[in-house]
């Protein structure tokens, strides 16, 4: 980096040129792949968590070669509402990120043999089979292990791939709404207990959050898993277990089941660590708020012209009580605020409060946050995300144009991206048998 | 040939966990992040073996020290915070001195992993940003994590798990329809799902330099991260409307819900595939169904989809949950129980896997903790030890680290370069514990 380059990077570049920079510095353009040479089989089946820790390591350069049965993978149909483009359903299609799709019918011997020499050539294998499922086929980690030591084997399941409950369980299958209920997801999303059915009950969150989290965790248990592999040879299995993904991640669900030993009810809108901080109804909509510092707190009042409250709710501690009704009591004073102006207005005066407050000498101001709740296609329309090219459109022959969220992750060095969209069912068994099994 | 489930047993075995080697042992991360999104990166860092050490503000702390539930701490530790900071080394220095910079650029040099989450560009202004610290380490991975990125318009708002979110759209995906009642995601996934994935992204940076040398400057943005998990975006540009909020069924599934059964559990239950679908229709006793939505597109739609979800409530309401778990294995179609907080303690198998584990420490005995959330059968990530008071191991890292002698440490308490506690729950140790004999608070070297 030249010393100019330099400069711009640091906050005083002024807006426009430290943009340009970065966004150059971050271009995939040209760069080059941290697996570029690693080979990934995604024997993923019924179940979406396969694909989108494939996608990853597709992202990140590898070559990944999706295996499904002739009639292709059920999950291709596993689509809400039935929305597909010519019989491939939408979460299939934005796991289709630069991955070769190749058909073997791993319930016939000879097509196993196949898969076998493949996973011979490979670093990765993924599978979502039930636990015992390949290894009873002979392709599973005991046995490809013995003809490549090097590989890492990913297999994700309901409850894991060893102990009893996962023994016990084999023969029911995996979907994201049971991860979410039994990870402590659901139990903890819904409506607090005095509410009218069937607010109160557990609901499920409104994206895969079982899945999601549990591709993207095995994607990172398998790159630490290939970091040892390069300076060791040594391969490994990595077990992920779907029924653990949400728990595991925030850790909430354990250590308030064992310090507190009562459960915690469902809160809802509220929240049990910070407040305020949740969505409050305005004129023309609803808006997230955090303030929950004791600064932004006073802040938060000001614009409000909430002031005559701060003797009641003045530490974050009286603003957390674990008495609901109180707490409801504090969100009605709020929203008795926030309904006399528009979202915008509400946005502009923290902005303003925020802005005034860090030029203080005193810089103890606080930073109330207010900030209008995007809808997804309200989400797309953010100029900011253009600026980052945060999302990519595709336009391939057998789906057509699709838009997807892309560079997630911006890196200077080896950026991950997405180099095409396409999933035709057997689209490259030649492509990979040419390649792979000559 | 030996069973599947012994095998695995034995190379997943909890019991050897503390014997197996560590992936990133030689590896040293330099923690400047607070709150959750920025420290979880240490932390998964940390449970393969990484050095981090993490840094705070003298007699503040970090903001999270006192993010606790309901307002309650636990031995003048915060459960919440012991989560997200185990593992690590506790440093408190002032950074804005500039004899404390004087100490960062010494440990820069020696680090590999530099991990930061203050507003963007403000690492700059203090001089550890990445421009500033790659030249003292070229070497060096640099993770800077901000809500909206370090570039773009929006770069300067500030953000926490919530903003992202709403930023995201992601609240308007959970709750009912034609309501106006909305749920975040709970718990701070917002934070801990970017978290992790800049863990990845750091993983990934540090195979990059495994095989180049060549380190590099990491942006990720919270919200972008939330929005890798959202199909919403694909889904209105094929489908050209929205998807819209989904209720306690799962739209890509039919049918699918969670339901109360007679015994007034909830249970979630669900059939992906035609398969499991078929499974589901006859252990419900309809197998007329089977042939009527034989095809998942007719089956997925709102109207059939509804059907199939009232048909599938009344059933549940009717049978017990061991009774339909039995059906189940024996059909071949999703169930489980909704488990709270209390069910995730108590389960056996999670403790028996690994993924809820008793950590034993010196400070405050014990605590349960989840444990990894990817099982690594020859390098499985471990939980070293528990969250420490402020500037904790301040001591053991400038002897230790850095040579620094007694009296040169005691000359940069005197200046408020370095710091420790004051007395405030949250930021000091336990009350019946005695600091004074603790040899790594008290480090003296070999």
């Amino acid at each position: 980096m030249s010393e100019k380059e330099q400069i711009l990077v640091r906050y005083g570049g002024s807006r426009k040129e430290r943009e340009i920079f970065l966004k150059s510095m971050m271009s995939p353009e040209g760069k080059p792949e941290v697996f570029d040479d690693v080979m990934v089989l995604d024997a993923s089946y019924a179940n979406m968590s396969g694909d989108i820790c494939s996608s990853i390591f597709a992202e990140f350069g590898a070559e990944v070669i999706k295996i499904e049965p002739p009639e292709g993978d059920p999950s291709r149909k596993i689509t809400p509402y039935g929305v597909n483009r010519n019989g491939t359903g939408v979460p299939f299609i934005m796991e289709a990120r630069g991955k070769r799709y190749m058909t073997l019918d791993l319930r016939k011997e000879s097509d196993r043999q196949e898969f076998k020499k493949l996973a011979g050539k490979a670093q990765v294998v993924i599978e979502t089979y039930q636990p015992g499922q390949m290894d009873a086929w002979g392709i599973g980690y005991r046995q490809l292990s013995e003809i490549n030591p090097g590989l890492v084997y990913i297999a994700i399941s309901t409850y894991g791939q060893y102990g009893r409950k996962a023994q016990e369980m084999t023969d029911i299958p995996d979907t994201d709404i049971t991860a979410q209920a039994l990870s402590g997801a659901a139990a903890n999303i819904g409506d607090i207990p005095t509410e009218e059915e069937p607010y109160n009950w557990p609901l499920r969150a409104g994206v895969w959050l079982g899945w999601y989290i549990s591709g993207i965790l095995a994607a990172q248990g398998a790159a630490i898993a290939l970091y040892y592999a390069s300076a060791t040879g040594e391969g490994q299995m990595v077990d992920v277990a779907t029924a653990d993904s949400y728990a595991s991640l925030v850790g909430y669900p354990v250590t308030i089941g064992f310090t507190w030993v009562t459960p915690r009810p469902r809160i809802g809108k509220h929240d049990f660590c910070l407040y305020p901080y949740g969505f409050w109804k305005t004129k023309d909509g609803t808006v997230a708020i955090a303030a929950s510092r004791d600064h932004d707190f006073r802040g938060l009042l000001k614009i409000l012209h909430l002031w005559k409250n701060e003797d009641d709710w003045r530490f974050s501690f009286d603003r957390i009580p674990d008495m609901i009704p109180l707490v409801e009591e504090f969100y009605k004073i709020i929203e008795s605020a926030t309904v006399k102006y528009t979202s915008d207005e509400l946005i502009n005066k923290a902005l303003q409060y925020s802005i005034k407050s860090a030029r203080s000498k005193w810089r103890g101001g606080g930073v109330p946050i207010v900030m209008k709740v995007q809808k997804p296609s309200t989400t797309v329309q953010n100029p900011h995300w253009e600026k980052r090219n945060s999302f990519q459109v595709f336009d391939e022959p057998d789906i057509g144009k699709v838009k997807l969220p892309v560079n997630f992750i911006k890196m200077s060095e080896s950026p991950p991206r997405v180099k095409w969209v396409k999933c035709s069912i057997g689209q490259d068994n030649s492509y990979v048998r040419e390649k792979y099994l000559k | 040939m030996e069973n599947y489930f012994d095998y695995t047993k034995k190379i997943f075995d909890p019991a050897q966990v503390k014997e197996k080697p560590d992936v990133f042992k030689d590896l040293r991360v330099l923690d400047f992040s607070h709150v959750i999104y920025g420290p979880t990166v240490g932390k998964v860092l940390g449970s393969y073996g990484a050095e981090v050490i993490k840094c705070e503000l003298p007699w503040v702390g970090d903001l999270w020290r006192f993010g606790v539930y309901w307002g309650k701490f636990w031995k003048h530790s915060n459960i919440c915070f012991q989560f997200v900071q185990y593992g690590k080394y506790f440093f408190s220095l002032n950074l804005k001195l500039p004899k404390a910079k004087e100490i960062i650029y010494k440990l820069a040099e020696k680090s590999d992993v530099i991990v930061e989450n203050f507003a963007s560009g403000t690492a700059e202004t203090w001089g550890v940003g990445y421009s500033q610290l790659s030249k003292i380490n070229p070497a060096i991975i640099y993770l800077s994590c901000a809500t909206y990125g370090q570039y773009g318009p929006m770069r300067f708002f500030p953000g926490w798990d919530l903003l992202a979110q709403a930023a995201a759209g992601v609240v308007s995906l959970t709750g009912y329809d034609g309501t106006d009642r909305y749920y975040k995601l709970p718990d701070y996934v917002g934070d801990f799902l970017p978290g992790n994935v800049g863990a990845l992204a750091v993983i990934m940076a540090l195979n990059y330099r495994k095989k180049t040398g060549k380190g590099q400057y990491i942006d990720l943005a919270q919200t972008e991260a939330v929005m890798r998990m959202m199909p919403n975006f694909t889904y209105e540009d094929i489908a050209g409307q929205e998807l819209g909020r989904t209720a306690n069924t799962d739209p890509a599934m039919a049918p699918s819900g969670i339901f109360k059964s007679s015994e007034g559990k909830f249970v979630a239950v669900a059939a992906a595939t035609d398969e499991q679908y078929k499974g589901i229709c006859e252990a419900m006793g309809h197998p007329e169904l089977v042939t009527k939505y034989k095809d998942s597109w007719e089956r997925l739609k709102p109207e059939n989809a509804r059907e199939l979800y009232d048909m599938t409530g009344k059933w549940v309401g009717s049978s017990t949950l061991d009774s339909l778990v039995e059906l189940a294995k024996k059909h071949h179609f999703a169930i489980a129980e909704v488990e709270g907080d209390l069910d995730i303690t108590g389960d056996e198998w999670r403790r028996e896997r690994g993924s809820v584990v008793m950590v034993p420490d010196e400070m405050y005995h014990r605590l349960l903790l989840p444990g990894p959330s990817a099982m690594l059968s020859k390098t499985p990530g471990k939980i070293r030890w528990l969250a420490r008071p402020l500037g904790y191991h301040n001591r053991y890292i400038l002897k230790k680290l850095l040579g620094y002698s007694d009296e040169e440490i005691q000359q940069l308490e005197k200046e408020r370069v370095i710091g420790y506690w004051d007395d405030k729950p949250g930021i000091e140790p336990p009350v019946y514990y005695d600091i004074m004999q603790d040899p790594m608070f008290n480090y003296r070297g070999e």
